[in-house]
């Protein structure tokens, strides 16, 4: 089971790191959104993993680290705040570039329209 | 020892009078040159006040603690030596000051000139008197700055500018070659105060870091001084006033690097080291500057570069190491002061009365100045080392010490020929400067009759001259004592019998000042008649080093910032992850624990099942992600494994919270997609691919295995705690709840301020500052899908519902303020995408900024709500009520800090989304 | 229970709150202002206050420090937070100047910056300080995106994008630490990592050395400073301002951590070793990119990037000596930078466009004389020449690091190439003029513009004056840190107060 786990996480891992290497906005935050799947699940994992242990106390007889959890929830919420300004940042950029590409200066060609 | 405080005003007063000119700047030239002379005035008088004292051989001091961690104490130390700079500083500088009232023309900012002179002059005043290296490097620097800024004073001209950069850049390394050096000598001996250092002169010569120290002192003492190889950035300050190039650049900074030779010279000088260095310098720059200035056509370029050879002569001196040669050194320091000051200003007059300093257009002027051409025939004598003039005589000690030297091999007769080859230079390039300009038949070419100067504007170059034939013809008389005093202090000992006589008899010296003479006017009229004047100087090597040098580092410091910082973010992502993965791979290269560990809990199909899915949906998104929409579905789906993943392994908090996290994350991406392409293009090629996915792999791997030795390596937590002490004491059964609005309720309360953050800055990013709140307007809601119109508004009512549930359970069950915000927000949202932002709008009538601060505040105020019941922030409320029979109570304030932070999240996706469709219809209009 | 020190994270909160209500300009300058001013007062209160008596712990809920958070004062977080309070009030007297009107909540943003520096002071817990940098970030990316031009914009994606790779990086060091300490304390996590068993070494070495690269990331140190110099010299100019503090907290961090977190572990010695040699490094690489800028607020940017290196320099040594040199330097330096940021953004508005803040001749620029000498005065601060106290700081800096000739040679030659690049830039702002007439903003000396550099100026006066009573200060301040062990008693001690407490008192813990 613990293998099954960290293999996901290695995976999520890898796909968000060689997506968020692309050159499009779009590519990188889909990279960025995987990076965090694989950080959250990996901050649970570091309170190991339980089958039917839910941390609520009297409801099960024993309880995984509830911590973690905690700690998990509070990354989830902040990427989420994060992502949601990166994503907006890159419509912003696109206007006013009038390209997506995170590097190359504005096109010329097309029209620069601020939103 | 007398102690006193009023050293301070030495170089106080001169600083403090700075202003004056400046005040006065308006008020005509006269008053600002008196206004200037006001603080030199006090200084000079405090010199006077205590002179006694410091002939008597004493030395008052005053020292007060600056940073005595750094070993900087406030010392100053007003011995012979000091008194004998500091009175030249000032004499010089008055008379500079009446020189240059009529030397700047009406149209010069007066005011800042004279400032910036006296500033230069409280520094110079400070370096003399301080008994601390590290005081004196502060006013050392402070000479090169100051220096700067007057070489820049006519900054509309290109050489000024770019001379002005020269001398900051060499003195300014020298400088900090010099603090290195103070540093070190601080190291070695403890101390950074200058007597005390040359107490311990045996330690420190005898120290094995003694070369590294003399080194870096000499690179101070010879970039300052305009030793050979730095003296280049000397004759480029030729473009400041001349005033400035009278006092700076010949009586006074450029000596301050020869002062603090002979200021440490009892701790640093008797080394072979130091007579090769210090000698070997001043020889070569001796005689190079002698022999640049003879074909110099530029009147000060000739006394720049004259004054670089006298400078060498000096460190000459100093470098011999014989009993004599400091007392002589000494000595030619006040002699070249006066000389070399008055023959500027000479320059100066010349140029102000006819308009060029170009000898090859001069000439014959001595039948419209006799006067000025007479003091300057006076002075350039004693510059040529003319009996009678106090050239004369520090030259003639020059020879007898080179002469004196016990070494053998050839320095014994090298050093000699030397002296005699720059004596002939100095009296041709002297006669040059006399005879070229006064004689030689007519002006040969200049625009306007030049007569004599203004009567005041020659007094200080008759003062000076006068004191060159007093010292020249009664030297014991006029400069004995003082000599005597300043030698004394530079020795620290009793200086060796020597006489100031102009007459020796008929010895070595006076045969090789005869064939200096001799040989110096024969070889003018040599040059002369072998068209001198058609000369083109040679190419200044030092100068033409340091400019290749500094496009050099133009070239490669562009280059190199080009080609690392080039900007791109694909590389800035690569850099960072690497470096990452070797901070985290290099301890693992030790040897590996990890695979030790075997799994504790057994693998079972459901978890197959959903490792699969996963496993398939990551590699989809991966090969598909191009095709965006595509690729944000699957990737909401890999979300929702994800929270699954949390269900099974009893995290339902987890799971819920990362579901409805997904939904609203879609929702957004959703929006977003309508801004940008719909595709990605096939850009990076495949050897980019190749290294990002063997960078990706890696840290997959890495994470991969520090999550497996995560879970096998089990062990205890806080967390124990945490569980055991949630319900007693938390009031809730949730123990995830009890830690994010109790325990650890102070991270949730900066998570929610994260959120609103965002929430403003993509108000920031959306919305101009002139927007006003985005108010839609009604024919966004025209031609809606019915079907999404009712689904829409059906949803919302239980929607709101369900939130209202899960946030009154969140403190015992799975649940909480978080997660009914988010499902009361995102079913809001579909309000509005289903029946038009314009209805939601008549429907919900709610300035969404107010609801996030307002949840802010509630879950601020609830934390400080504690303080009343004298509890820190943040302290739940519960335990202060004492009545166990309302027992439910003891929820109130966690569930009130959870209704703040349920605001926060619905305000803050309604605002994102409201801004969102608000630029979807600006655009569309 | 003295609340004075969670104020310095409060305050700034319910300001940002209480901003987002107000909706015309005039009266959130006010508020703003008056409440930055009260920030660098209460600071001031508490350095004072405070000065270098053991640390004191505010524990948040009442919590014994292991189970909930800590903020913990001691001399270098109130020196830090004084810092932060006067770099504050000054970039917002400037930015009242008009560009806190080009786009809305500036206010609001900026006092969250303020909100997450403050926290990142003083606060005592691993994932805490986590959570005060995500707020630092995010109102960072907001701050720096301020304003428009695309140019602007792309500096905000990449170091929005660089620093969520950051975060990420930083979560996963907590939590492999956390699975080894099981805890998330800073001094409780180095109580329980120095017990460690054997077989957890390499993993907290990983963890360690994986937290520095988010610190030194933070700071901007060789190579992780790719971010920096777009970003800084894109920035709007009270942004920038800020900014300059921003980097320190990078030190800051670094110096906090390693030695309250691992310095009585056997990783200790394999995180320190790296700082040094990275950040003498970023010396040489920030020196020529200085030397190399194309604009005076890119210069000034690089020069940010020397700044924050010099005092990582310091820190390397993780000695009191050093160290204490490190944030001495850090104090007139980071201000003269404020100052300088605030006279390129000015002179670019005095030079108009084209020109700008480009190093090139162009025609006089308006109130060139007051410019140019604040101008003077500032390059002289930043690049340690005397006569301000970051000379003095050099100096001691150099002591602090001990004779070595690699560290003395690169921070001399690094400074000499710094002053080469100030001296050139200046004078081809000043000096080199073209005979036509300005069309730049003929703002002689504005209140706002004279208001922030006086305040600025002030500090670095009074820095220099006093430079040996601050040095004291500063040394033990860091002597401190430097070992640990009163900080530890004292947070650990609240600990067991919690324990003793909590077995006294019967159902409810009526005491909290």
């Amino acid at each position: 089971m613990e293998a099954l786990v960290a293999s996901a996480i290695g995976i999520l891992t890898a796909a968000g790191v060689y997506l968020s290497l692309r050159g499009r906005t779009f590519p990188v935050v889909l990279g960025l959104t995987f990076v965090s799947y694989a950080v959250n699940l990996f901050i649970f994992v570091a309170g190991g993993i339980r089958l039917d242990a839910p941390p609520i106390v009297g409801l099960a007889p024993s309880m995984t680290d509830p911590l973690p959890q905690a700690l998990v929830l509070t990354a989830i919420v902040i990427g989420f705040g994060m992502s949601a300004y990166l994503v907006v940042l890159a419509i912003r950029l696109r206007a006013a570039d009038g390209h997506d590409h995170v590097d190359r200066e504005p096109d010329p060609d097309e029209d620069v329209a601020a939103p | 020892m007398t102690t006193t405080a009023s050293l301070v005003w030495v170089f106080g007063l001169p600083f403090a009078g700075s202003f004056l000119p400046l005040a006065f700047a308006r008020r005509g030239r006269t008053l600002i040159a008196w206004a200037s002379a006001v603080g030199p005035i006090g200084a000079l008088m405090i010199l006077a006040g205590a002179a006694p004292s410091v002939f008597d051989g004493q030395a008052p001091s005053y020292s007060v603690p600056w940073v005595p961690a750094l070993g900087l104490q406030f010392a100053l130390r007003l011995d012979g030596w000091a008194w004998l700079f500091a009175a030249l500083i000032l004499v010089i500088g008055l008379l500079v000051i009446l020189y240059g009232r009529y030397y700047l023309s009406a149209d010069d900012p007066f005011g800042r000139f004279y400032a910036l002179l006296l500033l230069f002059m409280g520094s110079m005043l400070g370096i003399a008197v301080s008994d601390n290296l590290l005081l004196l490097i502060f006013f050392w620097e402070l000479t090169s700055l100051s220096s700067f800024l007057l070489i820049g004073y006519w900054n509309s001209r290109a050489d000024a500018r770019a001379g002005a950069r020269m001398a900051l850049a060499i003195t300014g390394m020298g400088g900090l070659a010099l603090l290195g050096g103070a540093l070190v000598l601080q190291q070695m001996t403890g101390t950074l105060e200058i007597s005390r250092l040359n107490e311990m002169g045996p330690e420190i010569r005898a120290h094995a870091w003694y070369p590294v120290a003399l080194v870096l002192v000499l690179l101070g003492a010879f970039t300052k001084s305009a030793q050979f190889p730095f003296h280049f950035w000397l004759p480029n300050a030729m473009a400041a006033p001349t005033p400035v190039s009278a006092y700076l650049h010949s009586a006074t900074m450029v000596k301050a690097g020869i002062f603090l030779l002979a200021r440490l010279y009892p701790a640093l000088s008797g080394t072979d080291e130091w007579f090769y260095a210090v000698g070997g310098a001043g020889l070569v720059t001796l005689v190079f500057g002698a022999w640049q200035a003879t074909f110099r056509h530029d009147l000060k370029g000739l006394l720049a570069y004259s004054t670089v050879s006298h400078l060498g002569l000096i460190t000459l001196l100093l470098g011999l190491g014989s009993p004599l040669a400091p007392v002589a050194a000494v000595f030619h320091i006040i002699n070249h002061a006066t000389f070399k000051a008055s023959l500027f200003m000479a320059a100066g007059i010349i140029d102000h009365e006819t308009g060029t300093r170009d000898m090859r257009r001069l000439g014959g002027l001595w039948t419209f100045m006799p006067v000025t051409g007479a003091l300057a025939l006076v002075a350039s004598a004693a510059m040529a080392g003319v009996p009678l003039l106090n050239g004369f005589l520090s030259k003639e000690m020059l020879f007898a010490e080179s002469l004196a030297l016990e070494r053998g091999g050839f320095v014994a007769w090298l050093i000699p020929m030397a002296a005699t080859a720059a004596g002939i230079f100095g009296v041709a390039y002297s006669s040059r400067f006399v005879h070229d300009v006064f004689f030689n038949g007519p002006p040969r070419d200049i625009d306007r009759t030049p007569h004599e100067p203004p009567r005041w504007m020659r007094i200080p170059v008759e003062v000076l001259v006068v004191l060159c034939v007093l010292v020249g013809i009664l030297p014991q008389v006029s400069v004995g004592r003082l000599l005597d005093v300043a030698s004394r202090a530079v020795l620290g000992a009793e200086p060796p019998a020597y006489s100031l006589a102009i007459w020796h008899g008929f010895n070595v010296p006076l045969l090789m000042s005869v064939i200096a003479l001799a040989g110096g006017v024969a070889l003018y009229f040599l040059l002369q008649s072998r068209a001198l004047h058609a000369h083109v100087g040679g190419a200044l090597t030092g100068h033409a080093l340091f400019e290749k040098l500094i496009h050099a580092l133009d070239r490669t410091s562009g280059a190199f910032t080009r080609a690392t910082t080039d900007g791109t973010l694909q590389r800035q992502v690569a850099v960072t992850m690497a470096v990452v993965l070797v901070a985290g791979g290099a301890p693992m290269l030790a040897g590996l624990p990890v695979w030790t560990a075997t799994a504790s809990t057994p693998a079972n199909p459901i978890a197959f099942v959903g490792w699969a899915v996963l496993v398939v949906a990551t590699i989809a998104v991966v090969a598909a992600h191009r095709a965006r929409l595509t690729a944000l579905i699957l990737t909401g789906a890999v979300g929702l494994i994800v929270s699954a993943v949390f269900a099974y392994y009893s995290a339902p908090d987890l799971a819920l919270t990362q579901l409805v996290v997904e939904v609203a994350m879609t929702l957004l991406m959703l929006l977003s997609l309508g801004h940008l392409p719909a595709a990605t293009p096939r850009e990076s090629v495949t050897a980019r691919r190749a290294r990002d996915g063997v960078l990706a792999a890696l840290c997959g791997l890495g994470l991969g295995a520090a999550a497996w030795w995560m879970m096998t390596r089990g062990g205890d937590s806080v967390s124990v705690e945490h569980a055991a002490r949630s319900v007693p004491e938390g009031g809730g059964t949730n123990v995830v709840n009890v830690i994010l609005v109790d325990f650890r309720g102070f991270d949730t309360f900066g998570e929610i301020s994260v959120l609103v953050t965002a929430a403003l800055g993509i108000v920031a990013l959306l919305a101009r500052p002139s927007d006003p709140v985005p108010v839609p307007v009604a024919e966004d809601d025209a031609d809606r899908e019915p079907a999404l119109v009712m689904l829409s508004r059906i949803i919302l009512p239980p929607a709101l519902l369900v939130s209202v549930y899960i946030f009154l359970r969140g403190h015992n069950l799975p649940g909480g303020g978080f997660i009914a915000g988010l499902v009361s927000g995102v079913a809001l949202a579909l309000l509005g995408l289903g029946s038009g932002q314009g209805w939601r709008h008549r429907m919900v009538r709610i300035d969404f900024h107010k609801v996030t601060a307002a949840g802010l505040v509630i879950a601020a105020a609830t934390g400080i709500g504690a303080w009343a019941f004298g509890q820190p922030f943040m302290t739940s409320a519960h335990g202060a009520v004492h009545l166990p029979l309302i027992g439910e109570l003891h929820l109130a304030t966690a569930a009130l800090f959870d209704l703040g932070v349920y605001l926060v999240v619905v305000g803050v996706i309604m605002l994102v989304l409201d801004h969102l469709s608000a630029v979807r219809r600006r655009e569309a209009a | 229970m003295n609340h004075w020190i969670a104020a310095p994270f409060l305050l700034p909160a319910l300001t940002a709150c209480v901003l987002v209500f107000v909706r015309t300009v005039p009266a959130q300058r006010a508020i703003s202002l008056l409440s930055a001013l009260t920030l660098a007062a209460i600071a001031g209160g508490l350095c004072l206050g405070h000065g270098n008596a053991p640390a004191r712990v505010y524990a948040m809920g009442n919590w014994p420090s292991h189970l909930g958070i800590v903020f913990v004062l001691d001399g270098l977080a109130a020196l830090m937070l004084v810092l932060t309070g006067v770099v504050a009030v000054a970039a917002l007297l400037y930015a009242s100047r008009g560009w806190d009107t080009r786009s809305r909540h500036f206010h609001a943003l900026f006092h969250v910056q303020l909100m997450g520096l403050n926290g990142a002071f003083l606060t005592g817990d691993l994932f805490n300080l986590f959570v005060c940098f995500e707020l630092m970030l995010i109102a960072s990316y907001a701050l720096l995106s301020h304003g428009d031009g695309s140019a602007r914009l792309r500096a905000g994606l990449h170091y929005v994008t660089v620093n969520l790779v950051g975060s990420a990086v930083f979560l996963i060091a907590v939590s492999l630490l956390y699975r080894v300490g099981g805890t998330l304390n800073m001094a409780d996590l180095g109580a329980a990592l120095a017990n460690a068993p054997e077989a957890d070494r390499p993993w907290i070495r990983a963890g360690g050395l994986m937290l520095l690269c988010v610190f030194l990331l933070k700071g901007a140190a060789f190579p992780l400073h790719l971010w920096q110099p777009a970003a800084y010299g894109s920035a709007s100019a009270p942004a920038a301002m800020i900014f300059s503090v921003l980097t320190k907290v990078g030190a800051y961090a670094v110096f906090r951590v390693s030695s309250v977190v691992f310095g009585a572990t056997a990783a200790a010695p394999h995180i320190d070793a790296v700082v040094q040699p990275l950040a003498l490094l970023t010396l040489v690489v920030a020196a020529l990119g200085a030397f190399s800028a194309k604009t005076l607020s890119r210069l000034v940017a690089w020069l940010a990037l020397a700044s924050s290196a010099s005092v990582l320099v310091g820190v390397g040594t993780f000695s009191a000596a050093g160290a204490g040199a490190a944030f001495f330097y850090a104090l007139p330096s980071t201000l003269a930078l404020a100052a300088l940021f605030l006279l390129a953004d000015a002179i670019a508005d005095a030079r108009g466009a084209p020109w700008g803040d480009r190093l090139q001749r162009a025609p006089r620029m308006h109130g060139a004389t007051a410019l140019g000498l604040w101008y003077f005065a500032a390059a002289i601060a930043v690049s340690g020449l005397p006569p301000f106290a970051a000379f003095l700081g050099k100096a001691l800096l150099m002591q602090g690091i001990g004779p070595s000739p690699w560290g003395w040679g690169i921070i001399l030659g690094t400074s000499l190439l710094n002053v080469v690049a100030l001296a050139r830039a200046g004078s081809r702002l000043f000096w080199s003029i073209a005979d036509v007439p300005c069309p730049g903003e003929p703002a002689a000396a504005r209140f706002e513009r004279l208001g922030g550099l006086a305040l600025l100026g002030a500090g670095v006066v009074a820095l220099t004056v006093a430079a040996g009573s601050v040095q004291e200060f500063t040394r033990e301040a860091a002597r401190q840190v430097a070992m640990p062990s009163g900080y530890v008693a004292s947070v650990l001690g609240n600990r067991l107060k919690g324990w003793t407490i909590r077995i006294e008192v019967p159902e409810g813990g009526a005491d909290r």
